[in-house]
């Protein structure tokens, strides 16, 4: 129980932003072709510029995804939209985002212009949705495309997508035939057959797989006896969910030793990164750690680049951009 | 309230004394640069870091204020912003945001109630100990207009953000162009706080009515009055749903410090959004300070 109190002592000198934010990185990698200064990305949903960049130098990390995209705003789901959970918390936004439009005006520049990696989260309630999203990101100076078929909090679109193979094919491929940009394949968790929703993906042209996204979970109070949620149930995060994102992870490498993949899940620090990259991700996305300190994603990119040090086989497989 | 107010006239912030009950300096050890952080040219805000903890008391049942020591936030913090404090627990790991009440010296106080385990956890916490915090966060209100007759209504533990408010307007030599409503379930436990920075406190519990009955009392002074008045308040929703109804009518300005479940507390989350005439807004990064207008909530009972 004294993770928080000893991750914090390392933050609390300006002497170690300073640090972070300007010695050479040691250990780059390559994602699906796209260099990465670092293995380390922050996970969308909980990465927005104009918040984190008054934090520390965005352009740092491997890469940043931003939050899910639609083509035009969406308002979210009503508020409670978050109950803490131990070592974790539930939250069901829903997806509130303010559009392709405004994305493009704002975000996407400001990102660019900061020297950001960029992974644009693509969001749809329908194939056409995010045919047309990515159709017009297909000449923007974003880096990469992450597709979220796995949002567990929006009625149509989202986790409906990715959880049937099928239908996961069909999307994946109609974007193929619209984009080069290299397209990431954001998967759910909430399926019975993890392996065949990546193969889905992979078959229809995914230039690289992340996992995992939230899982389906709820909270109640136990003095109304209701929900705690608006929307009932929202997706667990946080370092509760690092064992079971871990085994995903492991069980797609597995099965398919070629694609690149960013493990994603209830990562607290370097140690938990290296974890996934053991268990045969190219990359990480740090999530729900953001939430409890704006420079976490910063500050894990550190500890694992100086973990990788000692570890020079699986640096020089990163640095190649080798998969397993 | 879309930008950060800048203060211009501060006479005598900071000097007041320690408000630990022992000798602070022995726990008070800020290292925390007094400015953000600059890198390369560029300006960041300081992170989440560890803080020494100067007292913690009780000051009704279930109400304790904390304070803390932190130069950083000491200095920079204004009113109606907030700050994420953290537990001690694994298992807790989520922000708790709390308005920030008084400054003195280095020192930053919060006064909250206990409502769950993790608030527990924090009035347990003794004078010496550290505690994680980020802040501060949010915007603040516009205090900007120097004519103006400033009330601060507050219900329960929505008081804080208006004690600082006070303090702020009387540090700023204008302690008597406040006066502070403050409506109470029972124990009217945050009047002697305010009392430091308000010539006029003006406070009612459940039994003798509430912050309207104390409002209504005012109307014919409020008409009597030249300058501008504006209204500032934070507590539940519907008192401050009330509240700006009666304001609305009388055509007096009004500025409203909402709470929300939050996430992240900086703006990256998306969890703690209000409805606006603008849309749905963030209340940690877009607020937490919004108008009746901004609200909706001018034609509302």
């Amino acid at each position: 129980m004294t993770t928080a109190i000893e991750r914090t002592d390392a933050l609390s000198s300006s002497q170690s932003l300073q640090d972070m934010l300007t010695l050479p990185w040691k250990h780059p990698t390559i994602v699906a072709g796209v260099p990465w200064k670092n293995p380390v990305g922050t996970a969308s949903g909980t990465f927005n510029v104009e918040a984190c960049s008054r934090f520390y130098d965005v352009a740092q990390m491997g890469a940043v995804s931003t939050k899910g995209v639609s083509i035009i705003p969406w308002e979210g789901n009503p508020t409670p939209r978050t109950a803490e959970t131990p070592a974790g918390t539930v939250n069901s936004v829903g997806l509130q985002n303010p559009g392709l439009d405004h994305y493009l005006a704002n975000d996407l520049p400001m990102l660019k212009r900061m020297g950001a990696n960029v992974i644009t989260n693509v969001a749809g309630h329908s194939d056409e949705d995010y045919i047309q999203v990515v159709e017009r990101l297909a000449d923007k100076p974003c880096d990469m495309l992450e597709i979220n078929v796995s949002c567990p909090n929006v009625s149509h679109g989202g986790m409906s997508v990715g959880t049937d193979a099928k239908a996961l094919h069909h999307l994946i491929g109609a974007l193929r035939n619209i984009t080069d940009k290299p397209m990431i394949v954001k998967l759910s968790p909430n399926v019975t057959d993890i392996v065949g929703i990546a193969k889905a993906a992979v078959d229809a042209g995914a230039d690289a797989l992340s996992l995992i996204n939230t899982l389906v979970g709820m909270r109640i109070n136990t003095t109304t006896g209701r929900p705690i949620l608006a929307n009932i149930t929202g997706g667990v995060s946080g370092p509760c969910i690092f064992p079971i994102a871990l085994s995903f992870v492991w069980r797609v490498r597995r099965a398919l030793p070629d694609i690149p993949i960013i493990g994603i899940g209830g990562i607290s620090n370097g140690d938990n990164a290296l974890e996934y990259l053991y268990a045969g991700a190219n990359a990480v996305e740090v999530g729900a750690a953001a939430l409890l300190d704006p420079i976490a994603p910063l500050r894990i990119a550190r500890e694992l680049d100086d973990l990788l040090d000692a570890r020079p086989e699986l640096a020089e497989k990163l640095a190649e951009g080798r998969t397993w | 309230m879309s930008t950060q107010f800048i203060p211009t006239q501060i006479k005598q912030r900071h000097t007041g004394p320690a408000k630990g009950s022992h000798d602070a300096s022995d726990i008070c050890r800020c290292h925390e640069p007094s400015e953000g952080i600059v890198v390369n040219g560029e300006s960041y805000l300081p992170a989440r870091r560890s803080v020494p903890i100067v007292s913690v008391r009780q000051l009704d049942q279930g109400v304790i204020e904390l304070v803390i020591c932190d130069r950083y936030m000491a200095e920079h913090a204004r009113p109606a912003q907030f700050a994420n404090l953290f537990t001690h627990d694994g298992l807790r790991l989520m922000p708790r945001p709390f308005g920030i009440c008084e400054i003195c010296g280095d020192e930053v106080s919060f006064i909250f109630a206990i409502v769950g385990a993790g608030t527990a956890q924090f009035a347990q916490m003794k004078a010496g100990d550290s505690i994680d915090v980020l802040g501060p966060l949010g915007k603040t209100f516009d205090l900007t207009s120097p004519d103006a007759r400033y009330i601060l209504v507050g219900g329960g533990l929505g008081v804080p953000p208006l004690i600082q408010a006070a303090q702020y307007l009387h540090d700023s030599g204008r302690e008597n162009r406040t006066t502070a409503i403050f409506g109470y379930r029972k124990h009217h436990f945050a009047d002697s706080i305010v009392g430091q920075y308000s010539d006029d406190v003006r406070s009612i519990d459940e039994e003798q009515g509430n912050v309207i009955t104390v409002l209504d009392s005012m109307d014919a002074e409020l008409r009597q009055i030249s300058d501008p008045v504006v209204i500032l308040s934070c507590g539940p929703t519907p008192m401050m749903k009330a509240v700006a109804f009666w304001a609305s009518s009388r055509g007096i300005a009004t500025q409203f410090n909402l709470e929300e479940r939050m996430g992240c507390g900086y703006g990256t989350c998306v969890v703690c959004v209000v409805d606006t005439i603008h849309g749905r807004k963030k209340v940690c990064l877009e607020g937490p300070v919004f108008t009746a207008q901004e609200l909706g909530w001018e034609s509302e009972r």
